[in-house]
Formats: structure tokens, sequence, C-alpha cells
């Protein structure tokens, strides 16, 4: 509950710093000391030592889970924060708004992560996606700024459309809200109980961009301002994960048989076009988004198996993925062409931001010694596990060899092609902060259970 | 069949042949004015189900204010027939296909349905009244109904970062 009250609250600190003070700083320091606060109180919360409790009549419950899962996300979004402040500035002239539509953002993710009726799921996922939208249009004179608000907004609220559809049905079939309150039974689906799971596979398929309803997410990613790109593409992405998990795990779990082979075959569709087409990209940032869908395909992993591994996966998949993903965009940022060619010979003029990208790209590719080995490793070990597609592992281990050929190829451009990458000033904070970063991402690499280990306090 | 029957089935064909003239009628200030008749005809189930409050919020909100900023959006626009946009023989022909696809899943799932053959019955009558709305909003549904203030707070900054003049 801490999350959920003090963004609220700290959202709204945001609002009134910016009107209060015009320096240009005090939103930079406000934002981190919010986030800063955010993340120790969560911890407190999940030592169990200090906790706001309000009765909220078993709408919400908090998990171990849930609260690892939170802590995770502040951590990434300190990182993005340390990293990202002065990108704030050159969007537009109102950045404590931003600052503070990104607060209402993790107040929305408190919710995903821990809701315990489709009310608080919607009511969830609505918060995390409606600032979304302005953060998308935020550049109002970049034309592509705005079709990229414009589409995400009219797809966004079709699918909550949908969505919403989706807890009516459950509703006219049960009578209640409330996840545990069901009961929908083990075996045959109601027909009603099928098409509000369906709809709301499809609404929450939408909001991680999942295919085949991830016609949105180029575009969209693509026109928004890099440093939101970056925010959209992790921590809402496995913002809206967590909510997909939860709900299919507690809800549907127990009549997984009736939907695991839908499942089954978004995370196919979302893994093969995700990785298929990232291949034809000439800009990074472009590739970046059509990486994000295939990462999105490896993350439905966990919804697909719903056991230890996947619950477990999914924690180290959205660290690995956050601070990896968040690294690259700070250092795209920061580049003047955004094209592969644009990289050219950075190991030459930048060896250290050089360096670093090369580290999340690789753990991004899921090679060993990186993060995103085993959190890769975990999502396919527990769909072995799991044992009903066996398949669709085969599957996922040939496309994350594709997925390789692109990462590749921005190493490949900063090390072994002629040219001189342009590069905005870089601060020696900027590149200690990275530095952190990176050694994150190889400690996690080499100890995984350092998180996992969490969830069992 | 007695009156309430009577108006159920006329609330109905009205809801129903006024939301298909939403989406046949060429002129779209047409359509906008359908809508209000649709609006009308769900109230009028609404206070059927004696849920008067809902009933009322439903005419104010909806058929009063949002279809007004419809018309006024339609209006300002200057949309009609000719300007619109020729859609392709394909686009029609994919859009009937994906939206009957839909439609013969949800009657293939819900016709077997033990619920079809059902009346609804409510427990007591006053369900809908603004009282125990009200007990219930404030008591059972107090987190969420604050929660969404958050939701509307970010809708308001929102429109404030977009809508202002200048960059």
């Amino acid at each position: 509950m801490n999350l959920i009250i003090l963004s609220a609250v700290w959202g709204l600190i945001m609002m009134y710093g910016g009107v209060v003070s015009k320096r240009k700083s005090t939103p930079k320091i406000l934002a981190i000391v919010g986030i800063s606060i955010l993340l120790i109180t969560n911890l407190l919360e999940y030592y169990n030592l200090f906790a706001i409790h309000v009765d909220v009549k078993g709408m919400l419950k908090f998990t171990p889970f849930g609260l690892v899962f939170n802590s995770i996300v502040l951590l990434s979004m300190l990182f993005y924060f340390l990293l990202s402040t002065e990108d704030f500035d050159k969007v537009g002239a109102y950045p404590s708004e931003y600052y503070a539509l990104i607060f209402f953002v993790l107040c929305g993710i408190g919710l995903a992560s821990s809701f315990d009726t489709l009310l608080m799921l919607f009511l969830g996922i609505e918060i995390i996606s409606i600032p979304l939208y302005i953060l998308a249009g935020s550049d109002k004179k970049n034309l592509k700024s705005n079709e990229a608000s414009l589409k995400y907004f009219l797809m966004g609220s079709f699918s909550t459309g949908v969505m919403l559809m989706g807890i009516a049905f459950l509703y006219g079939a049960t009578g209640t809200f409330y996840i545990d309150a069901m009961n929908l039974g083990t075996g045959h689906l109601q027909p009603m109980v099928a098409i509000g799971i369906v709809l709301l596979m499809i609404a929450l398929a939408f909001k991680v961009s999942a295919a085949p309803f991830h016609f949105w997410t180029p575009d969209v990613y693509d026109g928004s301002p890099t440093v939101f790109t970056s925010f959209m593409a992790t921590i809402v992405k496995v913002g809206g994960f967590v909510a997909f998990l939860r709900l299919f795990d507690n809800a549907f779990g127990k009549m997984q048989s009736e939907w695991q082979t839908l499942i089954a075959i978004i995370t196919a569709a979302t893994l093969l076009i995700g990785n298929v087409t990232a291949v034809f990209q000439q800009s990074v940032k472009r590739m970046l988004a059509y990486s994000s869908i295939a990462q999105a395909g490896f993350m439905m992993f966990a919804i697909f198996a719903l056991n230890t591994f996947a619950r477990e996966g999914l924690i180290l998949y959205s660290a690995a993925y956050c601070i990896a993903t968040i690294g690259i965009f700070a250092i795209l940022a920061k580049m003047k062409d955004y094209t592969f060619e644009g990289f050219n010979g950075l190991a030459k003029s930048h060896p250290a931001l050089a360096f670093m990208n090369t580290v999340f790209l690789l753990s991004l590719a899921g090679i060993p010694l990186t993060a995103g080995f085993f959190s890769k490793y975990y999502m396919l070990i527990g769909a072995v596990k799991n044992g009903n597609q066996i398949w669709l592992v085969v599957f996922a281990v040939l496309m994350a060899a594709v997925s390789a050929y692109y990462y590749f190829r921005v190493i490949q451009a900063m090390y072994f092609r002629e040219g001189n990458a342009e590069v905005a000033p870089v601060s020696g904070r900027f590149q200690t902060i990275l530095a952190v970063a990176t050694i994150l991402v190889i400690i996690l690499g080499i100890f995984p259970s350092l998180l996992t280990d969490l969830l069992y306090y | 069949m007695g009156i309430t029957q009577i108006l159920f089935w006329f609330l109905t064909a009205l809801a129903l042949g006024s939301a298909l003239m939403v989406i046949f009628s060429k002129n779209p200030v047409h359509s906008v004015l359908w809508l209000i008749v649709t609006f009308f005809a769900i109230s009028g189930h609404y206070i059927l189900l004696n849920a008067q409050f809902l009933a009322i919020v439903n005419i104010i909100v909806y058929a009063g204010a949002i279809m007004v900023l419809f018309l006024f959006v339609v209006m300002l626009m200057n949309l009609n027939s000719e300007l619109e946009s020729q859609k392709g023989k394909w686009l029609k022909v994919a859009g009937a296909f994906s939206g009957g696809c839909l439609f013969i899943v949800i009657i293939a799932a819900l016709k077997d349905s033990a619920d079809m053959h059902q009346q609804v019955l409510l427990k007591s009558g006053d369900i809908g009244l603004i009282h125990n709305l009200g007990k219930a909003l404030f008591e059972n549904y107090v987190v969420p109904f604050e929660l969404s203030s958050v939701l509307f707070l970010s809708a308001i900054v929102g429109t404030v970062v977009i809508g202002k003049k200048g960059d």
C-alpha cells in the first residue's frame, strides 16, 4: 500500500513543485528524492517494518512477489531518472508535469501487482495507460509524436473497451468481482466465462504488445520522445505482465488446460513477428521497439507455464530487461544519429560507453554471464517442467538465436566499422551510473538467486 | 403481457434500432442524434430495473453533456458525407469478416448457456436507489472510488499539458 499511496501523493508534490519553484533543477531533485523514498518505503513494507494500513476490503493483497516486483520497478526507475533527467527538459515546457504523470503510472503499477478484484485490475491498467497517451504526445511540435499519441489513445481505449466487456462477462457468470470468490471450478468452462477469459486475454495482450495485438508498438515507440519510449518499453511493459500473470495465475490458474493453447499460439506469434521484423530495421530505436515485442514473447512464457520457475523467471526477467533496456535507451538518447550507421566507430571515441552498451545488448540477447541468460533459462525451464507444449521451447531457442543477429549488428557497428559516431557530451556521473547498472547486470547473471531468494523471505 | 413487458420490448427495439441507425446513417450529425435516442432507451431500461439514479446520471452525463460535446465537434469540423474518406472495398470486407467472426463466436458460446433461459430476479426492489448506491460506494467501494481520483487527475494534467498554448 505504501507505493500506491505515496506515489499518488508524490505526483501531487511534483506538480506543486513546478508551480512554487521555477528553477530548472527542482523537478529533477524532487523526482530522484521521491523515487528513493518510494523504494525505501516499499522495502520497509517488504521487511514488515513500516506499512500504511488501509482497510481495502480484500480488494488488494500485498504478497512478497508483488513487493519484490515493486522494488525492481522502483530500482529501475531510480536508474532511469538518474540517467535521463537531462532529456526531460528537451522534450517540452512542462517537465514537472511529466514527472507527475510518471509517478501516477507507478501508482497504477502498484495496483497491478497487488489487485485481488477485477475492479482494481481495471483501475490499475487504466492509471498506467492514460498518462502514457499524454507522454507519447508530449513533443507537441513533432508530427510523429502527435501521431504516436493519437494512435496509442485510439487503440488503447478500444482495448480498454474489450477488457471491460470481458470483466462484464465474468461478472455476469459469477456475480462477483473478487478473484477468490469467483470459484470458476476446474472442469469445462462455462460459455460466459470462456468469453470473459478470451476478451481479458486480448486486452492484456494488447497492453503488453503481444502479437497479433502489437501493431501499435513500433509506431508509438518510434514516434514518442526517446526518454518516454524507454519508460514505456520497460517499466510499463513489465507492469502489464505482472497484472497478466497475477490474473491468470490466481483467477484462471485451475483451468489452465482450457486456455493454454491460446497463450502458446500468442507466444509463438509474438516471438516470430518480433524477432523476424527486428532483423530488417534500419533505425536502432525501431529495432528496439521490435526487440521489446520479442522480449514480450519470452515473458509470455511466465503466463504459459504458471509454476514456480515461471514466477521467479518473471521477476528475474523484469530486472534484467528493465535495467539493460534503460541503459541502451539512455545511450541512444545521447546519439545524434539513430540508425545503425550512427554507432559506427563508437568504440574508438567512447570505449567505456561502447563496452557498457555491449554488455546490455548481450544481456538482451541472453548470452551467459549476463542477467538475460538466466532470465531466459528460467522461463524455458518453467515451460519444460509444465511439459505440455515442448515445440514452443524449441521454437523460442531458435528465435533467441535470431535475436542475437540484430543485437550483434549494433556491437559490430561500434567495434568493427570505421566512422565517427556523434555523441552529445557525456558527464562523468552519467558514466558512473551506467557502470553501476552494468555491474548489476553481470552480478545478476552470475548469482540470480540473489533476487529469486527474496521471494521466499 | 403486462405493461412492464410491453415497455421492455418497446425499449429494446428502440435501443437496437437506433443503435443500428447510428452506424447506417451517412450524416454524422444524424448519427449523434440517433445515439441520443439510444441512450434514452437504455435509461428507460435502467428505470425498469428500478435504478433511477443510474438512469438520471445516464441522461445527464451521456445524453446531455457528452452528446452535446460530440455534436459541437462534429459541427465545428464540418464533416459531411461528401468529405468522408472513401474506404476501400477490401477494408469493408475485412471489417465485416472480423466483426462477423466475433459475432459468431459469441453466439456459439452463448447459445448453450443455461443462463439464457433464466429470468433475472432482483433480490429486493430498492437496490438501485441512491441511498443504497451511496452506501455501497462509500463503505465497500471507497478505496477504488478514491483511487479513481488518481485516474481523473492524470487525465486533467494531460489535458492541460496537451491543450495549453505555446510549445
